[in-house]
């Protein structure tokens, strides 16, 4: 039974979770999800103690006849709270009081479905899944109790971890009737509570790992320390696709503590192994100076080596012949004959996604069987790797799940737990796999760079009658050698204002490149919303309106859903993004002046089911570069879980977009990158971090995810923002670019 | 190799080790506290912040033998419950999204508030700008700070 072999080998205490031990043996009880079935038979009374027995009815919880209370958590936590808020869903159904319950975090396991971080899909997946786990427990216990006071289901109910009798308010603790529920067969279609009866949903309930954060002791990836551990570190060929000529490690092996130099050979597929050679070491500090000592000479690729020169005119090519995705009306016709044509060319450059904790990874490849440790947003991505490197069958792969130091998108990449598999299964020892902060920036799988050219018109009576994008990226799905679209995750045929325009078209060109692409927090959206609201923007002002009401004239006064095709469709409504964009223009004032030199820029954008507004204001300091001053949030994310945790992941994501608005980009030269650490890739730091103001529509919706939507629109409300201000347009990112320092 | 004598967190420990091994790695890997991280080697990030006889160090960036004998506070050593006025004001503001820079930001806004009770933002900027939180935890460090600040007045009252 792999399960329990997962469970010894992980360290995870016995018991704790469900065997496949069905019930099915015991009186079969059909019928029993009618509430009001009079029970007449239970266990016998009067017979010896039944040993006792924790009431584990599935893979999410655990009640211990001691009265410990255990939710598992399935997800991956990277910050954006899922260990709290999941939980949360389980706990509201079953009907406990939170401070009751011990958080865990799951391990891989089939049992669970999916269990992944990434689309900020989390909660909205599980709404109902999770719930389920713990109403068809709270059933179950509902259902022992009456059995215990032979009376029917519709005379008791659950509260707090007690059943209660509504006759005499008699209550039976959760944990005294642990071992009798887990006799009962497990409920399959329980009723999940009525949403007016949630306690537990929408409070705002503190992370549940913070004590242990704030004293030093969560584990996250590099933290983990299994006995006779490794610690790894890997030149790798600087140069995207090149591979190793020769390798002198002689002065590497001569230092103390280093143990062994290993050659990694690229996989073909370059999300996996890249070239490099790995150095081996009782500790770190060992390996980092052994790696510091290899001399390697890299076969570099024949062809000429990657740089931003040549990528940008690689883009223009890439414009001459493209796919056209959206063609309403005729848009050529219509802008030759609107009163008002402009156009504009926007650049977003490749961006690092630089979580704090730096990429590690550690493996522990046996004969017969492979213990994984790691922060991955894709556990399940890194078995099938560990299955592919290692030959072992995935039932023998077991993963465990440390705290994740942040995730934005790029441990959705396997490549150093691939590293990490590749070098156990090498060696025969467990090894940890860590990456210098220069690694990181240098070998990442980076956020698409693009150029977006754009061209509208506005007839006689100012209204925006046609749209034409031509847009080329690096598309991510082309480097991964998916089989999806190109254009997909990195333009939207379906966003606004596609819909709203007469004559619309969208066309699309990938344009290939040796450096790596991947997801990054809001992906084609983290680029699409700043263009299009940026351009929206300026077309507002080129007729002469105000920009908020430029928008909603074009979404009109009737109420609709817009058919939408991708991730968060099928469908957005035009009144819930009414609806922020009014609320984000009251909350800020929008309709007064602003104060003197004060100025202020919106931005609006639905993505992922969900719906944003944002007010930027700012001032200029004496050299001239914006001092964010304020941002204002309107927010429309459905029903909210966790109402400080979603305030948490809309700040950041606020704090973020301003992070690499202002000063983000990867510069490729001669083939590599030029970034190197935190001096020359700058995060936002405190004292530039604006007070953010966010305002949460209550919502009867759905819950959406919380991470990544008020990333996308801040880039645009800032650079509107410093249109007010300076007259400027801003239509290359990063604002503060070091090229523009220069030249 | 060389025997180097440490205090951490009041407690001595002899550790044979490179002379020239960061602080942060001795910590890590020799001694067994990991609340600790590494972010940048570099001094960038802040996220190694430790106490050297109280004040702020980057433990990334000085070599362990130049700390032998001195006081080092570590995270795990800030309070033995949890009570620390600072680690109080994390949990009440609940600061942390991923947590991974919280442990050096914690250790520099301790170490601000014993030598500055009354910080005002300007004062908190100044003495956080070396900690980096890319989650974009800023707006409730800041808050944090503030509130710790109360915290430490009313115990010491």
């Amino acid at each position: 039974m792999r399960k329990f072999n997962a469970q010894e080998q992980l360290g995870i205490e016995a018991g704790l979770l469900p065997t496949e031990i069905q019930r099915r043996d015991f009186l079969k009880l059909s019928g029993l999800s009618v509430a009001g079935l009079l029970i007449g038979i239970g266990p016998a009374k009067g017979a010896t103690a039944p040993e006792e027995k924790p009431f584990e009815p599935n893979a999410f919880l655990s009640i211990q006849p001691d009265g410990r209370i255990i939710l598992f958590s399935k997800n991956p936590e990277i910050g954006q709270g899922i260990k709290t808020s999941l939980p949360q869903l389980i706990a509201e159904e079953l009907e406990v009081d939170w401070k009751s319950v011990e958080v865990r975090q799951a391990p891989l396991d089939n049992r669970y479905g999916a269990q992944f971080a990434g689309g900020s899909t989390g909660i909205k997946t599980n709404f109902v899944a999770v719930r389920t786990a713990g109403a068809a427990a709270r059933e179950m216990l509902i259902e022992a109790a009456a059995r215990r006071w032979q009376i029917s289901l519709d005379q008791c109910f659950a509260r707090n971890g007690f059943v209660i009798r509504k006759d005499t308010n008699e209550q039976l603790s959760y944990a005294s009737l642990a071992t009798a529920a887990a006799k009962l067969n497990v409920r399959e279609n329980p009723v999940l509570k009525s949403r007016k009866d949630f306690r537990i949903i929408g409070q705002s309930i503190p992370g549940v790992d913070n004590a242990q954060i704030v004293t030093g002791k969560a584990e996250f990836g590099l933290d983990a320390r299994p006995r006779g551990m490794r610690v790894a570190f890997i030149e790798r060929c600087p140069v995207f696709g090149g591979k190793i000529k020769a390798v002198d490690d002689s002065a590497a092996l001569a230092i103390a503590g280093v143990e062994q130099v290993i050659r990694i050979e690229p996989t073909k597929n370059p999300t996996q192994l890249v070239a490099g050679v790995a150095v081996i070491a009782s500790n770190t500090w060992a390996a980092m100076k052994g790696r510091k000592a290899l001399r390697i000479e890299w076969d570099l690729p024949a062809e000429l080596p990657e740089s931003d020169e040549a990528l940008r005119s690689r883009f223009e090519k890439s414009l001459e012949s493209t796919e056209v995705l959206r063609d309403d009306g005729n848009v050529i016709d219509s802008l030759a004959k609107c009163k008002i044509v402009h156009e504009a060319t926007f650049e977003a450059p490749f961006l690092a996604h630089a979580p704090m904790e730096p990429q590690n990874y550690i493996a522990d490849v046996q004969a017969d069987k492979a213990d994984l440790w790691g922060p991955t947003q894709v556990p399940g991505s890194v078995r099938q790797r560990a299955a592919e490197i290692t030959g072992l069958p995935p039932n023998k792969i077991n993963v465990r799940m440390t705290r994740v130091g942040g995730g934005f998108g790029r441990r959705l990449m396997a490549d150093y737990a691939c590293e990490a598999i590749y070098l156990s299964k090498t060696i025969g020892k467990p090894v940890q796999v860590v990456w210098t902060r220069e690694d990181d920036l240098q070998h990442d799988f980076y956020r698409p760079a693009g150029l977006f050219k754009l061209k509208a018109g506005l007839d006689e009576n100012g209204q925006l009658v046609s749209w034409h994008l031509k847009a080329t990226t690096t598309s991510r799905y082309v480097f991964a050698g998916s089989s999806s679209p190109a254009y997909q995750t990195e333009v939207f045929p379906d966003g606004f204002p596609a819909g709203f325009v007469k004559n619309f078209r969208m066309e699309y060109a990938p344009t290939s490149s040796p450096v790596p692409r991947g997801a990054w927090r809001a992906p084609g959206h983290n680029i699409t919303a700043w263009v299009d609201q940026c351009f929206i923007d300026e077309m507002a002002q080129k007729a002469g309106k105000d920009p908020v009401d430029f928008r909603l004239e074009l979404l009109g006064e009737e109420d609709r859903l817009m058919p939408y095709s991708d991730h968060g469709g099928p469908v957005y409504s035009t009144r819930r993004l009414k609806n922020v964009i009014r609320l984000a223009a009251e909350k800020s004032n929008w309709r007064q002046a602003a104060p003197k030199g004060i100025y202020r820029g919106f931005a609006a954008h639905f993505m992922f089911g969900a719906y944003i507004a944002e007010v930027v204001s700012l001032s200029l300091k004496e050299d001239g570069t914006p001092k964010v001053e304020r941002v204002v949030v309107a927010a429309d994310c459905g029903l909210v879980i966790n109402k400080s945790g979603a305030l948490n992941q809309l700040e950041g994501g606020i704090i973020d977009g301003l992070s690499s608005a202002l000063r983000q980009a990867i510069h490729i030269t001669k083939g590599r990158v030029q970034e190197q650490n935190f001096d020359d890739y700058p995060l936002l730091r405190m004292k530039d971090a604006p007070p953010v103001e966010i305002f949460l529509v209550e919502s009867e919706e759905d819950p959406e995810g919380m991470g990544e939507m008020t990333l996308p629109p801040l880039a645009a409300a800032l650079c509107n923002a410093l249109f007010a201000a300076t007259g400027k347009r801003i239509r290359k990112l990063p604002i503060q670019s070091r090229d523009r320092v220069t030249t | 190799m060389a025997t180097i004598k440490l205090l951490i967190n009041q407690k001595p420990f002899t550790i044979d080790a490179d002379p020239r091994m960061p602080l942060l790695w001795a910590l890590r890997d020799v001694i067994g506290l990991t609340g600790t991280k590494y972010g940048c080697g570099v001094s960038q990030c802040g996220a190694c912040t430790v106490h050297l006889d109280g004040n702020p160090i980057r433990s990334c960036s000085i070599p362990v033998s130049s700390v032998a004998n001195k006081n080092i506070t570590t995270i795990e050593g800030l309070s033995p419950d949890l009570s620390h006025p600072v680690q109080q004001a994390w949990i009440a503001e609940q600061v942390p999204q991923c947590g991974y820079c919280q442990g050096g930001q914690i250790m520099t806004a301790a170490a601000l508030l014993k030598r500055n009770p009354n910080p005002t933002d300007k004062d908190i900027d100044a003495a956080m700008q070396g900690n980096i939180c890319r989650c974009g935890t800023y707006p409730r460090i800041r808050k944090a700070v503030k509130t710790a600040a109360q915290l430490a007045k009313a115990t010491t009252k």
